[in-house]
């Protein structure tokens, strides 16, 4: 690992003012993702501004919705009672990804910041674009089983590894930003970037801004959302591809819809075509059919992962279905 | 001590080897046992010859044995040379509060927890098998909650309340899942065994969440020997001891 | 505390508490990274980024304080550069041509591992390429030769009856090829060393291994001294599968090489996950093709074999690994025409070696798979076609070798299917999968695992184990045979306390340390119990025998009265020893030359029965129950046996289903935890596990050996249960669901 200084920052400005003046200085969190990129060479910050100690952990409901504090644990926001009961799918989502010691170290801050799985940008001895750009993708020509299959470029096919950004893309959720010029919201589906020419840029974050919060904006139907995830062992494993997906049925027909793909592309992936498709059909096979195969229209896949196109048509109708059945059951 | 007396007798295998066949004189008891006692043993008197004249090993075992006890006084000056870094980069302070226990250390900001724990305090129990993240074996306590030490930059955790294997145990009195551990053989090599146990002792401290199984709950960490229906076992016996 | 009542309490069949149990549980176990010593280095291993090619020149990057650095490269080595094993093939350090992506070329050490490590990112290399081969294809092809003067490390032919006259007789031929992927061990402690050579005082070597004298062979010809002063030294050993068999020969070289350049300072070196996972040996790739000929009765008239692995870049053990995967790839079966053509080639890739199985998993599960098929064509339940064809006591196996142990395939079929409701599982998913997108399937494999080393090994071996008792009346075992978790330390000690008749506590096992143990052979082979525990038993009784016959003790003794005797004979003669040799027993030949006769003295047999799910919208295989049942001699404990069972399945389930080597130009790609996919707590099933018992005349209480066994059957026994689940029979493994759905789609 080379070498770095630490710096423990005492508040969000400060932090912030550390970072905006450091040479090449992240924030660190939970460190499961950061730490571990460092280890392999492909992280080489020269500072480390540890912003633990900030009091950005909290969970509470405001009027407009649910306010998690960017510091808050994996484990903390799948297990607390409010997301539980009014957003299901984050904490399935969660509990989906990663490992009970990772979920209780890592925090909602960094896995909207986790970064790619793709072999070649974690070995430092292949070209990447993400990793040096311009020096070329290493997947495209190589291994892509695990790579994307929509939104890619010539220059990057890697997908975001993470479950919850997957779900919060469903969940129209708002990341909270503070950075030197003051703070912004940025919503969560804006905020990953596809790779087109600069892959290296993951985000529309900039480095000296610090994620604070993430608002869940009130919605009755998130209640009966749910995440699906096929992966290769049952757990401890990133996902082949994923589904998060919200209903509201009212009398067999779909009033309302939010559908979002993990493991299919470069951020997490909103499905808005299908869920033009859902709104205002009916509840049944032959419409989650067309939904997924809207959600899947111009998917792209590489060499190696022709598989996950269809395995996440048939992802989505598995999960529509049931998400229709119980939303059914809870309306009786 | 017999050893080392004939240590400076180079060549002379033949001398220890007749006082031995006095000793041991004894016939053929069964079909395999063969009487390597006679001249013609070659098999025999090579294997002793190399006994008696395995001096070069000999300092280098004494230096081994001497570590074991500067292992457990923890932090001697020594062991820090050894692992300290020439980059001449600042170290800064930190204090980590070990199984009830404060070790105030100068680290260099690189410094892993796990790190920190087996090569600057001593305490080795807990291990390093990917270094990643990946396995579990490096499972310890953070104020009460399970981690991956590999992970966790020790600087982070100034101040923080850390439990590893050497501090689950009363004296000579197991933890309850280490006696458990040991009735169901939920181990085998014995390598990702402080992390599993760790991570349990975790595990039943948070509970696993609504709708998950023990099996998953206990899915970070990896044990190839395949020990796994071992460890649900013990686990569960200590669960249900305590509900 | 000892009476009457405890020494004559068998130990032997009773689950007693692990020696090392404890020591396991509370973190006390030292392992070969949890020790230091003073003045210590660590080394680091510079190895190359390219398949194959010719080093024109070692470069070292700017900016690094070179002095500092002890660095040693072929040039270096006092004695000659090649790792002893079978052939001399494979070199320490590469010194002009690479053979192979991760060869090692250069070491390195230094006090700052962190330094250390941006100086191994550092050195790099000037090589003109050539061109490399990385299947088994282009080496059969011989697309270049890499490898002497064919790509061939070895080649056996197993002949019985002529197989040649039967086609012409068959109702039925049926081919069928079959493929299986690398596997990694994975033991969770990686691979490590510490190392302290110079002239005067030799080599030592402590280290994670199963076999310190294979360490001790090859340090020998490394250095070219003489054999009393190179000293190895087995510290606990986090798992090994095969995978520390032969392998620390080299990282223990490398280290000494560091030390004995540095003067005698101690050098460390462990290997990083990734390294150990790109770097160090696999098991082998393999396929296996079939031609059986057979009557309309569903009898075996002939079966041609051809058995091809993957050895990789040098010859290290793949010669016995395909004669293991040779000698078990015609089964438990009773087939009077049998040729077996089996061959190791090499490829470009790092050397694959021992892992659990030895080539046996590869061609059983060929086999079992296709006896499958061929019951399907004759028009006979995989069961029925199988009954039909056991082999039985009297009844020779394709070697030729007279089974002279009662044998009872059929019972232990029988047992198997009652144990898993078999046969109205098979009729009931066969219905209920109808229409169903959860599809439900049970299978399983027949098979058999020869213990012990092949043919004239043990003879070869010649294997001596020692026991000595002081004055105290403790006795300690010294063998070279290493505790890596399969539960050596305490099963030896039951074994020598019912020799005895003593207490339990009393018996201790050395520390493996070639200056204080002899020889008791490698820890392999699945022949730790069998061979090597007999050995212990003689031993034992030998020093029993040394006190009755000197008058000490009587015929009828208690615990307190051998303490006694142990005591009075030291103070008289000194220290107690005795020494135990193998011998083979009565009436075991093997011809090497014809690849004939009694290829092992003694098989454990074994029925498993797999049930699958499949689901067939995400593709996934799941496995619901697993029953392993196997007749293995006499359990010498319960508990060890069983969980060396279950973690033999759960590595068969990891072989089957999950464990997939992505390579890259001849370098596996997924060399983390994270893309190299093992199985978890959440996918093992519970594995239900039962013995028969058919006690052995010539193994320790009657024991045979099980360490491998638990491997062979779990891949084709869930591939045959898949196939009932889905209708589609597939015929490689790792099944990663990609291949289901193809299969699916392609059927649908």
């Amino acid at each position: 690992m080379n070498p770095f200084t630490y710096k423990r920052a005492t508040d969000e400005a400060d932090a912030v003012r550390e970072v905006a003046n450091g040479k090449n200085a992240k924030f660190l969190g939970g460190g499961t993702n950061l730490v571990d990129l460092m280890k392999m060479g492909v992280e080489t910050p020269d500072e480390l501004v540890d912003i633990n100690r900030l009091a950005l952990k909290r969970i509470e409901q405001t009027p407009q919705g649910l306010r998690i504090g960017a510091l808050a644990s994996n484990s903390e926001v799948a297990n607390h009672r409010l997301v539980r009961e009014q957003f299901p799918v984050l904490s399935e989502a969660i509990l989906a990804g990663a490992s009970p010691q990772l979920r209780n170290m890592a925090t909602v801050g960094g896995n909207l910041l986790q970064r790619t799985r793709c072999y070649y940008f974690m070995d430092t001895s292949f070209p990447c674009n993400k990793r040096v750009p311009g020096s070329g993708c290493s997947a495209i020509p190589g291994f892509n089983r695990i790579h994307a299959i929509l939104g890619a470029s010539d220059k990057c096919i890697a997908v975001h590894p993470s479950d919850m950004c997957v779900a919060l893309a469903a969940l129209d959720a708002i990341v909270r930003v503070a950075g030197p010029a003051g703070a912004r919201q940025i919503p969560l589906v804006d905020f990953h970037r596809l790779p087109g020419d600069t892959p290296q840029i993951e985000t529309n974050l900039r480095p000296d801004e610090l994620i604070v919060a993430v608002d869940l904006p009130n919605s009755p139907f998130a209640r009966r959302s749910r995440y699906l995830k096929i992966r290769d062992r049952a757990q401890y494993a990133f996902a082949l591809v994923s589904v998060a997906a919200a209903l509201d049925v009212q009398q067999g027909r779909i009033n309302a819809a939010r559908l979002a793909l993990g493991g299919v592309a470069h951020k997490p992936w909103r499905a808005l075509d299908a869920e033009k498709v859902l709104t205002g059909a009916r509840a049944d096979a032959q419409t989650f059919r067309a939904a997924a195969e809207a959600a899947l229209k111009g998917a792209q896949p590489q060499q190696h992962n022709a598989f996950k196109v269809e395995l996440a048509r048939r992802a989505i109708v598995r999960l529509l279905t049931e998400v229709a059945h119980e939303t059914k059951g809870g309306a009786a | 001590m017999k050893r080392k007396k004939d240590r400076g007798a180079k060549g002379n295998a033949p001398d220890a080897a007749e006082r031995e066949s006095s000793a041991a004189e004894h016939e053929s008891c069964a079909d395999e046992l063969i009487q390597l006692l006679s001249e013609d043993g070659a098999a025999r008197r090579r294997f002793l010859k190399q006994t008696l004249l395995a001096g070069g090993g000999l300092a280098a075992a004494n230096l081994l044995f001497s570590y074991h006890a500067r292992a457990s006084a923890h932090t001697s000056a020594a062991a820090d040379a050894a692992a300290a870094p020439s980059n001449k980069l600042s170290t800064i302070p930190v204090t980590l509060r070990v199984n009830g226990r404060d070790y105030p250390l100068q680290l260099e900001p690189q410094v892993m927890l796990l790190d920190a724990l087996r090569e600057r305090i001593g305490l080795t129990g807990s291990k390093k098998g990917c270094d990643r993240g990946q396995c579990g074996a490096c499972t310890v306590l953070a104020d009460g909650h399970r981690i991956n030490s590999c992970l966790a930059l020790a600087a982070s955790y100034d101040g923080a309340e850390i439990t590893t294997i050497e501090g689950l145990a009363r004296g000579d009195e197991l933890h309850p899942l280490q006696a458990a551990f040991i009735k169901h053989d939920g181990f085998q090599c014995g390598y990702c065994t402080p992390g599993q146990i760790m991570s349990a002792a975790g595990l039943l401290r948070e509970g696993c969440p609504t709708g998950m199984t023990v099996r998953e709950c206990m899915s970070g960490n990896i044990c190839r020997c395949g020990a796994y229906n071992g460890i649900l076992a013990a686990i569960e016996e200590v669960r249900g001891s305590k509900a | 505390m000892s009476n009457q009542t405890d020494t004559q309490t068998k130990i032997v069949g009773k689950p007693v508490p692990r020696k090392e149990g404890r020591a396991k549980v509370t973190g006390a176990a030292r392992y070969i990274d949890d020790l230091r010593m003073d003045g210590m280095l660590y080394g680091a291993t510079v190895r190359s980024a390219v398949p194959r090619g010719r080093i024109r020149e070692i470069k070292f990057g700017a900016g690094l304080p070179w002095d500092e650095f002890v660095v040693v490269t072929a040039a270096d080595i006092p004695g000659e550069n090649c790792v002893a094993l079978i052939l001399l093939d494979q070199p320490y350090l590469v010194a002009k041509f690479i053979n192979h992506a991760e060869e090692p070329i250069l070491l390195l050490a230094h006090a700052d591992k962190h330094l250390l490590e941006k100086a191994r990112r550092a050195v790099t290399f000037d090589v003109e390429p050539l061109s490399p081969i990385f299947t088994l294809e282009e080496s059969l092809a011989k697309k270049e030769i890499i490898w002497g003067e064919d790509n061939i490390f070895k080649s056996y032919q197993v002949n019985k009856g002529n197989v040649d006259e039967v086609w012409a007789q068959a109702d039925f031929i049926i081919e069928g090829e079959y493929r299986t992927g690398a596997q990694e061990q994975l033991y969770i402690e990686p691979n490590g060393v510490i190392a302290v050579a110079n002239a005067d005082a030799g080599v030592t070597v402590w280290g994670s291994m199963q076999c310190p004298y294979y360490v001790h062979k090859a340090l020998l010809k490394l250095f070219a001294l003489p054999e009393e002063k190179i000293r190895v030294i087995q510290t606990e050993t986090g798992g090994g599968f095969g995978g520390k068999e032969e392998y620390p020969s080299m990282i223990a070289g490398h280290a000494a090489l560091l030390s004995w350049k540095a003067g005698g300072r101690p050098v460390k070196i462990i290997y990083d996950r990734a390294e150990d996972m790109v770097a160090t040996t696999k098991r082998h790739p393999s396929r296996t093709r079939h031609r059986t000929a057979v009557n309309k009765d569903g009898k075996l008239l002939g079966m041609e074999i051809e058995f091809v692995i993957d050895g990789g870049a040098y010859a290290t053990l793949s010669s016995v690994v395909l004669s293991r995967g040779t000698i078990h790839a015609a089964g438990p079966y009773n087939c009077p025409n049998v040729r077996i053509n089996a061959h190791a080639v090499a490829t470009n890739v790092p050397p694959h070696g021992a892992f659990r199985g030895f080539g046996a998993p590869q061609s059983i599960f060929a086999l079992e798979r296709h006896l499958d098929k061929v019951a399907q064509v004759v028009g006979l339940s995989p069961a029925e076609f199988r009954r039909r064809n056991f082999i039985h006591e009297g009844e020779t196996t394709a070697t030729g070798q007279v089974i002279r142990e009662p044998v009872d395939m059929e019972g232990l079929l029988a047992r198997a299917f009652e144990l898993t409701d078999y046969q109205a599982k098979r009729e009931r998913f066969a219905r209920a999968n109808e229409g169903r997108s959860l599809k439900r399937g049970i299978g399983f494999a027949s098979f058999m695992h020869g213990a012990g080393f092949t043919g004239s090994g043990e003879v070869y071996l010649q294997s001596i184990v020692g026991a000595e008792a002081g004055a105290d009346g403790r006795v300690r075992l010294l063998a070279a045979s290493t505790e890596i978790g399969q539960g050596t330390n305490t099963i030896f000690a039951q074994i020598a306390a019912d020799a005895l008749q003593i207490d339990f506590d009393l018996i201790e096992v050395a520390q493996p340390d070639t200056s204080n143990v002899p020889n008791s052979g490698p820890t392999v082979a699945s022949r730790t119990t069998m061979i090597v525990g007999k050995l212990v038993e003689s031993a034992a009784l030998g020093l029993k025998q040394t006190l009755q016959n000197s008058g000490l003790l009587k015929a009828n003794y208690t615990t307190d009265d051998w303490r006694a005797a142990c005591r009075r004979h030291v103070e008289q003669f000194g220290l107690l020893k005795s020494f135990s040799q193998y011998k083979p027993p009565p009436g075991i030949n093997w011809d090497e030359g014809k690849y004939q006769g009694d290829a092992y003295g003694a098989y454990a047999w074994a029925v498993y029965v797999a049930e699958v799910t499949v689901d067939m919208l995400t593709y996934e295989a799941r496995v619901e129950d697993f029953v392993a049942l196997q007749e293995v001699g006499k359990v010498v404990h319960p508990v060890l046996a069983a969980g060396q069972i279950e973690g033999g399945v759960a590595q068969a389930i990891g072989f089957t289903l999950y464990e997939n080597v992505v390579w890259s130009e001849g370098r596996m790609l997924n060399n983390q935890m994270t893309n190299y996919i093992i199985p978890t707590s959440a996918d093992i099933p519970p594995i239900r596990v039962y013995f028969e018992e058919q006690p052995y005349a010539y193994g320790p209480a009657g024991a045979k050996g099980i360490g491998e066994l638990p491997m062979d059957g779990g891949a084709p026994a869930i591939l045959n249960a898949i196939e009932h689940a889905t209708g589609v029979a597939f015929n490689h493994v790792p099944l990663l669901p990609e291949a289901l759905m193809q299969a699916l789609n392609q059927t649908a």
